[in-house]
């Protein structure tokens, strides 16, 4: 039998236009369902010859000796107060992971940075990120191969932090600059210029005691809060190696 | 392979977008702001296709940028209307390839898109009755921005105009 029936050119499918209609929102279709981490991991294989190197390491390690003076002072005091309190999460060396910066932006709208560990190494998100000096941010998401991390500054982030010396818990808030607002939700509060700022120390989401940031300035004029400016005391802009509080693991 | 190069440059340039704002390099910075990479490249090349087809392109270059970035504001309604301005100067045929205009073309398409964005960012904080602290550091962002792009926009621009064009006069 002779199939005597031409295509019509008037069935969409026979249509170029068509084709590129779907065509077009196939593509949009998988850059959403793929979360671009198509480009991120081809972006971790190419910038893997230019990672820093080594010593780095030993950068990292000096400044965590300060880093450590402030942990001692604020957990002598931790441990006789938790004796009397609850038990709280612990936290051991071995979820912790070295990891480096493989691409930062910290100046524009968008305070990330993104590094060379994603969920391969068991990284998940909101996982801490702790560089030379304290915390720096928490882990937005993830790729098999890397990980995107929002910085302290980020106008997005809200932490909830604890001052040392008045045992004062407060909400810093990222505003773009590199000194964060912090929100204490109370008035005529013994805060002073100087004082350490330290993730929680009954905190379920951050590891506890993490160095973060010191007082810079504060407004006791503002109502109904007193809102104080904090200097973050790791500087994304200059790390090249971090470490990552894996929560989950 | 340079057949294949030639055929595929707007392609593999619209790729290379998304690794640019990865590699993000620190020297070529301004404040800690780096120039608005997808300008470079819908500049050029709403100018050769205009406005419809730019309009379309500018909404998936926002797209993959949304989703690079996994942020709450988008930057969609910004590179879609500098997509078609851009077109329509390259149909009026009101650009004359100057150095001048490329810069100020993209400089002004940059403003465009960093109000729309930072607009978006100041109606979230109005509705969250939020203290409008990002303002001076957005404002801030803007400038920089806008004067970063304008100043480097006659070197890539023209660089990827002439080679566009170059594979639009072959093809046609």
């Amino acid at each position: 039998m002779v199939n005597f029936r031409r295509p019509s050119p008037s069935r969409w499918w026979n249509d170029r236009k068509s084709w590129i209609v779907v065509l077009f929102f196939l593509i949009l279709l998988i850059v959403r369902l793929s979360k671009t981490y198509i480009f991120r991991d081809v972006y971790y294989f190419i910038s893997k010859p230019f990672w820093p190197g080594e010593y780095q390491q030993e950068i990292l390690r000096k400044s965590a000796n300060q880093e450590l003076n402030i942990k001692l002072n604020q957990l002598e005091r931790d441990n006789l107060r938790l004796r009397r309190l609850l038990d709280l999460q612990n936290f051991s060396r071995d979820n912790k992971l070295n990891s480096s910066v493989i691409s930062r932006n910290t100046g524009s709208w968008w305070k990330k940075i993104l590094l060379n560990k994603g969920s391969q190494n068991g990284v998940s998100t909101g996982d801490a990120v702790i560089g030379p000096g304290g915390l720096i941010g928490i882990v937005e998401n993830t790729s098999k191969l890397t990980s995107s991390v929002k910085l302290l500054t980020s106008p997005n982030s809200k932490v909830g932090v604890w001052n040392q010396r008045v045992n004062l818990h407060g909400l810093l808030i990222g505003v773009g600059t590199k000194t964060p607002k912090l929100i204490f939700y109370s008035k005529n509060i013994d805060v002073q210029i100087g004082d350490y700022i330290l993730s929680s120390p009954a905190s379920t989401i951050l590891p506890p005691n993490i160095p973060i940031g010191i007082i810079q300035s504060v407004d006791n004029e503002s109502k109904p809060n007193t809102i104080a400016t904090v200097q973050l005391t790791a500087q994304p802009e200059a790390i090249d190696w971090v470490q990552i509080f894996r929560m989950s693991y | 392979m340079k057949f294949y190069l030639n055929q595929y440059l707007p392609l593999i340039s619209f790729l290379i977008i998304p690794l640019i704002i990865f590699w993000n390099p620190a020297w070529l910075s301004l404040m800690g702001n780096q120039a608005y990479w997808p300008i470079f490249w819908l500049l050029p090349w709403a100018l050769i296709h205009g406005p419809f087809k730019s309009l379309l392109l500018g909404f998936l270059l926002g797209f993959i940028l949304d989703t690079i970035n996994a942020d709450i504001y988008t930057q969609i309604p910004g590179l879609m209307i500098c997509g078609f301005w851009f077109g329509k100067i390259g149909n009026l045929n009101q650009l004359n390839n100057t150095s001048r205009q490329f810069g100020l073309n993209a400089a002004i398409g940059t403003l465009i898109c960093g109000a729309i964005y930072f607009c978006q960012m100041v109606i979230k904080l109005l509705f969250e009755k939020s203290s409008l602290w990002v303002f001076s550091y957005g404002v801030q962002n803007i400038f920089a921005q806008v004067f970063l792009t304008g100043l480097l926009a006659p070197v890539f621009c023209r660089w990827l105009y002439f080679l566009f064009s170059k594979k639009y006069r072959l093809k046609n």
